[in-house]
């Protein structure tokens, strides 16, 4: 188990030093970064005293080591805008994002996973085909138009609620909405897929030819197998919490991570994107090692298995 | 790293058996695909004025069944500029990019996966790192990050979406060579004595061909809904240039007044993806049942 | 050409797998091929017996080059083994070439017969196009297909037929020494002795090495002219096929000859007690002593070296040399 827990871990931090060596690359590759880093208005001397201090002026490889070591100690430069600090402009946005996404992880969950289990267990039927045109219909419209959908119904014509902004817990209603029912259509989707896999097992056919009551079959038996696909896709889920609702978030206006990150992008804010990249990157290791962690408990044969499954 | 525990059937023969008439669903998606390419290849001759030209006598027309005029059938927006002229050439910018964008990713992927097969060892480690890393950021962040850097062209837009699923194909393409190489044909004509080229190039790459062609279908709406994503942002296709993405985030700003503008890219983007994820998934259950 | 002289030439060929339980479990080191020497003269047939996992089917790969051994050598012709993958291997796959047990699986299924049995000529530059074609219809009469089914594809033939075209293919170049690999044993029973029988007329026709890879020791007699049992990665005897068979000198050889079914010879099958051998925690001595009828104590502690008997036969036993007289069985004695 030990072991087991080394190897997550010695990959998680090599996909981190992934995405740190890329952004270095990139900003290398995009231009002068004393220049992007400190902003193109900067006074010539300022950027002088950067590229020194950052040790510029030394071999690339120096640079890339410096580079990684100042990212450790949480120095992710500045954002040209207004000159703070980038991680403090990304941080402060955190709750706003947190705000929708977790509401919105409950409503996937909670809709999602009892709908795929239920057309599973229903195969062919007519709820079955509901729900899995809803699932379809969740995959194919994109969340802009569905926000804009909302909006048109439940704010342009109905009037209930306000369609953009952040000054009241109704502000949230429709963004939670947008994003919960896209998510909840996937996870049905995937949860009902699982399930079917699950259920053509010979082992569950081996349970009910030899009387095990079908409740206790699905419980027992099946439940806990089509778990284990499952949770990897939750696990990217929570993964997305900090940035899954970059588009959502425009649409509504709404102040959090995603609206900050197309604003840095239009502007080319360079330090603010780069923050948001790494943070992302973060979170969404975390998730792949607790999913990966979880994968050990659900799943006693993984544990010795050197890849999840494909 | 061993390799993944990819499930491996050997690729359908040819057979001569009729197949099964497909659902009906899936022919409405290969009539509104059909109709989707004719539009774009015939563009020219089919926009009734050309995307950028303007009517100011006839601003925010509403279209037909709303009680507009046929001179605009789906009505104008805010410039007078002619929806559906528009939208006929949006549709052939965003199939334009998503269609190369798929080819491009298959490209790759296939092509890294083939490399990590053929040489193991280092090459295979540094792709399947690779493939961690991808699998571990959400390709729009990604992307817009690349764009942040990078500016914006057209070209760049359709090489970083090209980029999206590249490691599915690189986990497929590494998987099955890698079957065939160690007890199937790959290995008996290397046994022949053929060159790299030959053995995946005339052997591997047929035999694998319909798995790949089914997840470029699998692909191929995510790319559209990357693409209009980006566009709805401002960050994707740049104006003058239109693309669905983009015709929906400029009619937003007339969602009170001109819903119209809207609502005819929106729903040709949810038609369009909802017609290739129909026909991939008939494909997927009729070709290839490894892929989930 | 050297007259008489060996084509192929094997020493103490060793081949090692690291095989790990899992990540956690610790890498063990499986030699599945551990020291074996053998030589083939140009137009005979050896043949390999031994039952599964004995090493029989890498000992094949390792000659053929598409494996590099971790000891020993391999030499073809007076010359030593290229790096698999280089373009001298690649050259000279035209000279050797093996056949598969599982025809379907060695042919393209997305390509036709014809163009299958073409390719080596393809590859290797043999000839131009328009010769290729009357070589290739050549090819398939001489496997006994006819020249229409080089149209088909593999699916649409029968076992018998592949196995038949894959032996079309290579024999494309004229190769001087073929390794056929267990060819027969997917194949049914009534189509066994067909393509046995046509592989012994194409030796004599095209004048090939063969070396005869099976677990079956009355389809290795039939088309061999000398014989070599393996066991757990060692040959354990080599001979001519019928002393072997009729007058076998290794209880593990006595014991496979005693599974051939035989009318009027019931009861004598001797039984091999104990599990099949696990490669990867090999017995001490004799690695077949512990399901030896005849081991002694000698026997646990001492490995037996290949060496000829009076008659030529060459044997690793102590048993059958005479250095110590039959026991009882190695297991049997400790129980007692």
């Amino acid at each position: 188990m030990l072991r087991f827990l080394a190897t997550r871990l010695a990959r998680a931090a090599l996909t981190i030093a992934m995405v740190v060596t890329f952004a270095f690359v990139v900003l290398r590759l995009s231009g002068d970064p004393a220049q992007i880093i400190m902003g193109a208005d900067a006074p010539p001397e300022a950027v002088d005293a950067f590229r020194s201090a950052w040790g510029l002026d030394e071999p690339i490889w120096v640079q890339y080591f410096s580079y990684f070591w100042a990212i450790l100690q949480g120095d992710l430069g500045r954002s040209m805008r207004d000159g703070r600090d980038a991680i403090m402009l990304v941080t402060e946005r955190i709750p706003a994002t947190l705000a929708l996404t977790l509401p919105a992880l409950a409503i996937k969950i909670c809709l999602g996973i009892p709908a795929g289990i239920y057309a599973a267990l229903h195969r062919n039927s007519l709820a079955d085909r509901v729900v899995m045109i809803i699932a379809v219909a969740g995959f194919t419209v994109p969340s802009f138009v569905l926000g804009l959908l909302l909006v048109l119904v439940f704010a342009v014509q109905l009037g209930w609620l306000p369609s953009g902004g952040q000054e009241s817990w109704r502000h949230g209603i429709l963004p939670v909405m947008t994003l919960g029912l896209g998510g909840a259509a996937v996870l049905a989707r995937f949860t009902r897929s699982a399930m079917l896999e699950v259920l053509g097992q010979p082992y569950i056919r081996t349970a009910s030819a030899k009387g095990v009551p079908w409740r206790a079959v699905v419980t027992g038996h099946a439940l806990p197998n089509a778990a284990i696909p499952t949770v990897t896709i939750i696990g990217f889920m929570v993964g997305t919490l900090i940035a899954g609702a970059v588009v959502v978030e425009s649409v509504f206006s709404w102040p959090g991570v995603g609206r900050l990150l197309v604003v840095a992008v239009a502007n080319r804010d360079l330090a603010v994107v780069q923050c948001i990249l790494l943070l992302v990157a973060i979170t969404m290791v975390c998730a792949n090692l607790i999913v990966d962690l979880l994968y050990g408990l659900l799943d006693p044969r993984l544990r010795a298995a050197p890849r999840k499954a494909a | 790293m061993p390799e993944a525990p990819l499930v491996i059937t050997a690729p359908t023969a040819p057979t001569k058996t009729r197949r099964k008439a497909p659902p009906a669903l899936v022919i409405f998606g290969i009539g509104w695909l059909m109709l989707m390419l004719i539009v774009a290849l015939l563009a020219d001759i089919l926009a009734p004025y050309a995307y950028t030209a303007l009517d100011l006598r006839n601003r925010l027309s509403p279209p037909i069944l709303l009680g507009g005029t046929w001179l605009h059938p789906l009505g104008t927006d805010e410039l007078g500029r002619d929806v559906l002229s528009r939208l006929i050439y949006s549709i052939r910018t965003s199939l334009l990019i998503a269609f190369g964008a798929t080819i491009i990713g298959a490209a790759v992927g296939t092509s890294l996966g083939f490399l990590a097969a053929h040489f193991r060892g280092f090459i295979e480690q540094a792709v399947l790192a690779l493939v961690d890393f991808s699998a571990s950021l959400p390709f729009l962040i990604l992307a817009l990050a690349v764009l942040a850097f990078f500016g914006n062209s057209l070209l760049l837009l359709v090489c970083l979406l090209g980029l999206h699923a590249w490691e599915r194909y690189a986990r497929i393409a590494r998987g099955l060579a890698l079957a065939a190489g160690t007890q199937g044909y790959a290995a008996a004509v290397r046994g022949l004595g053929a060159s790299p080229w030959r053995i995946y190039g005339r052997h591997v790459l047929p035999n694998i061909a319909s798995t790949l062609i089914v997840s470029m279908t699998l692909a191929f709406p995510e790319v559209i809904l990357l693409e209009s994503g980006l566009s709805f942002l401002g960050l994707g296709v740049q104006p003058p240039e239109t693309s669905l993405g983009s015709m929906v985030g400029y009619g937003r700003e007339y969602l009170t007044r001109a819903p119209w503008i809207l609502l005819a890219p929106a729903s040709t983007i949810v038609l369009t993806t909802l017609s290739v994820s129909l026909i991939g998934d008939w494909l997927r259950d009729g070709l290839d049942p490894t892929l989930r | 050409m050297k007259a008489g002289g060996a084509l192929l030439e094997a020493e103490g060929l060793v081949r090692r797998y690291a095989m790990r339980r899992g990540l956690l479990g610790r890498a063990v080191e499986v030699r599945a091929v551990d020291g074996v020497s053998l030589k083939l003269e140009r137009g005979r047939t050896l043949g390999l017996v031994g039952e599964s996992g004995c090493g029989k089917s890498t000992t094949g790969r390792l000659v053929l080059g598409m494996e590099t051994p971790d000891a020993g050598r391999v030499s073809f012709d007076g010359a030593v083994m290229p790096q698999p993958g280089s373009a001298a291997w690649r050259a000279m796959r035209a000279r050797m070439q093996m056949v598969f047990q599982d025809p379907l699986g060695a042919l393209d299924r997305r390509l036709p017969i014809a163009t299958q049995v073409g390719e080596p000529l393809e590859i290797h530059g043999i000839g131009a196009r328009s010769e290729r074609a009357a070589r290739v219809e050549t090819l398939l009469r001489a496997v006994g297909l006819r020249s229409d089914q080089g149209a088909r594809y593999p699916h649409e033939l029968s076992g018998g037929q592949r196995q038949r075209a894959v032996l079309a293919r290579a024999l494309a170049t004229d190769p001087a020494l073929l390794v056929c690999d267990e060819p027969i044993s997917a194949l049914d029973v009534s189509i066994q002795a067909q393509v046995m029988n046509l592989l012994v007329d194409l030796q004599e026709q095209f004048g090939t090495a063969m070396l005869f890879v099976s677990h079956d020791l009355r389809a290795v007699r039939q088309v061999s002219h000398r014989v070599a049992v393996m066991y757990l990665g060692r040959i354990v005897e080599e001979g001519e096929p019928d002393g072997v068979l009729h007058e076998p000198a290794h209880p593990y050889s006595r014991a496979l000859v005693s599974a051939i079914p035989h009318p009027g010879r019931a009861g004598q099958r001797i039984v091999l007690q104990g599990d099949p051998p696990n490669p990867a925690d090999r017995p001490s001595g004799c690695a077949f002593h512990p399901r030896c009828p005849v081991a002694t104590s000698l026997c646990a502690r001492e490995t037996p070296a290949l060496k000829a008997r009076p008659d030529g036969r060459l044997v690793a036993c102590h048993v059958a040399h005479g250095e110590v007289s039959a026991g009882q069985g190695h297991a049997r004695q400790e129980a007692a």
